[in-house]
């Protein structure tokens, strides 16, 4: 996956997701939300035809003393959580 | 981690409903997403016309063609990957007294077993006699986001699930209009599919005051697929196909 | 370029002098047959 930081302070981070569209980008954007610590998160996205900056630019911002790229790490460990925990109930339940 | 409860409430190899508790809206909309433009299916992409002597032109035969479902059987494949089929057919012989002969699907014919056509009866095109269609053509493995013949959910979506509560019994002199309700509903616990009562929910609660709800967190999942794998196939992959993404994001984070 | 004479039926080669016309029948409606070669088409 290609990152590309465009912003970055100890409670904040502003990062360039390339190749991924809203699919991936809410999801993420949910679990960041619920994790503790974490005070705002969004992402943003324009249009194929805007031209220029088409890749999704996230934003976190976190609690002092928490670093926000762990939090953006934690964040995507927790979509493989919950992508795990519900292919396991999904298997279970087929 | 939260965990999640599915329970089926139909279930096909083609056409399945479940219900997910404890499931956030975004995740849900995610699944949703994949299942339809990230699941990559097998479609054809290129064609080499040998013969065409019937009444449509390389391109439309060409159109038709990439729409045939193609089955697509999980980690065989990788995006790109081409597999050869073929289709010769040919209009019925003067003698004969038929006046067509319908080129279907099932005339196919494949390099690889593990890819052919999923249904045998989708007709192609007519051919009367003297006419021949004969080419030959390449699969290839993309996503649905790429060209929709490459989309292997076809009918993807998802609604609340609905607690229906009595309230009590409704005034004599009420209006007795129909009371519809599409989607899956919980009543004491039980799921009922609306289309059981005619989506009309008078017919199962006759003279009774209800409260409608939406349950928080709990969605009914509807998926079809065209064919080209199982219901069950394409929910794995999609949500497996969010969980490789997360997990490379992780990966490229601890950098 | 191959022609197929929309009278006779047969096979015609045209050149640049014999002008549009069939040698065999002289109808001068000619049809224009498919080419023989494999076509590729892309599938879009």
């Amino acid at each position: 996956m290609e990152l590309r930081v465009i912003e970055k302070e100890p409670t904040m981070i502003s990062i360039e997701i390339a190749g991924e569209d809203h699919t991936f980008m809410n999801v993420l954007k949910g679990a960041l939300l619920e994790s503790e610590g974490i005070t705002a998160a969004t992402y943003d996205v324009n249009p194929e035809q805007s031209g220029g900056q088409t890749d999704p630019v996230l934003t976190i911002k976190t609690e002092e003393g928490v670093d926000a790229l762990d939090a953006l790490e934690d964040g995507a460990q927790r979509v493989v959580d919950k992508s795990d925990s519900f292919r396991e109930a999904f298997e279970a339940a087929a | 981690m939260q965990d999640y409860e599915v329970e089926f409430v139909e279930r096909g190899d083609r056409e399945a409903r479940f219900l997910v508790r404890g499931i956030t809206p975004a995740f849900a909309n995610g699944i949703r997403r994949a299942m339809i433009a990230d699941v990559p299916t097998f479609s054809i992409d290129q064609l080499r016309v040998v013969e065409n002597s019937s009444v449509m032109f390389d391109e439309q035969i060409g159109l038709r063609l990439g729409l045939v479902p193609l089955t697509t059987p999980e980690g065989e494949f990788e995006i790109g990957d081409e597999v050869t089929l073929a289709l010769d057919v040919e209009g019925p012989s003067r003698e004969e007294t038929t006046e067509t002969v319908t080129a279907y699907s099932g005339d196919i014919v494949s390099s690889d077993e593990l890819v052919r056509p999923a249904d045998d009866n989708i007709p192609i095109i007519d051919l009367k006699a003297g006419q021949r269609l004969e080419v030959e053509a390449d699969a290839v493995l993309d996503h649905g986001r790429e060209h929709a013949k490459h989309q292997g959910g076809v009918a993807v979506g998802y609604r609340h699930l609905q607690q229906v509560e009595v309230v009590g019994d409704k005034g004599e002199f009420a209006d007795d209009e129909p009371h519809i309700l599409r989607g899956v509903i919980e009543d004491d616990g039980e799921l009922i599919a609306t289309d059981e009562f005619d989506n009309d929910l008078t017919e199962r609660y006759p003279d009774k005051e209800l409260a409608v709800e939406d349950v928080p967190n709990a969605f009914v999942f509807h998926v079809e697929t065209d064919g080209s794998m199982t219901v069950e196939d394409l929910v794995v992959r999609a949500v497996d196909s969010l969980r490789d993404r997360a997990d490379e994001l992780r990966e490229s984070v601890q950098l | 370029m191959s022609y197929k004479c929309s009278r006779c039926k047969r096979d015609v080669e045209l050149d640049e002098y014999g002008g549009v016309r069939c040698p065999y029948c002289g109808h001068r409606v000619l049809l224009k047959e498919r080419s023989r070669d494999i076509k590729d088409v892309d599938v879009r």
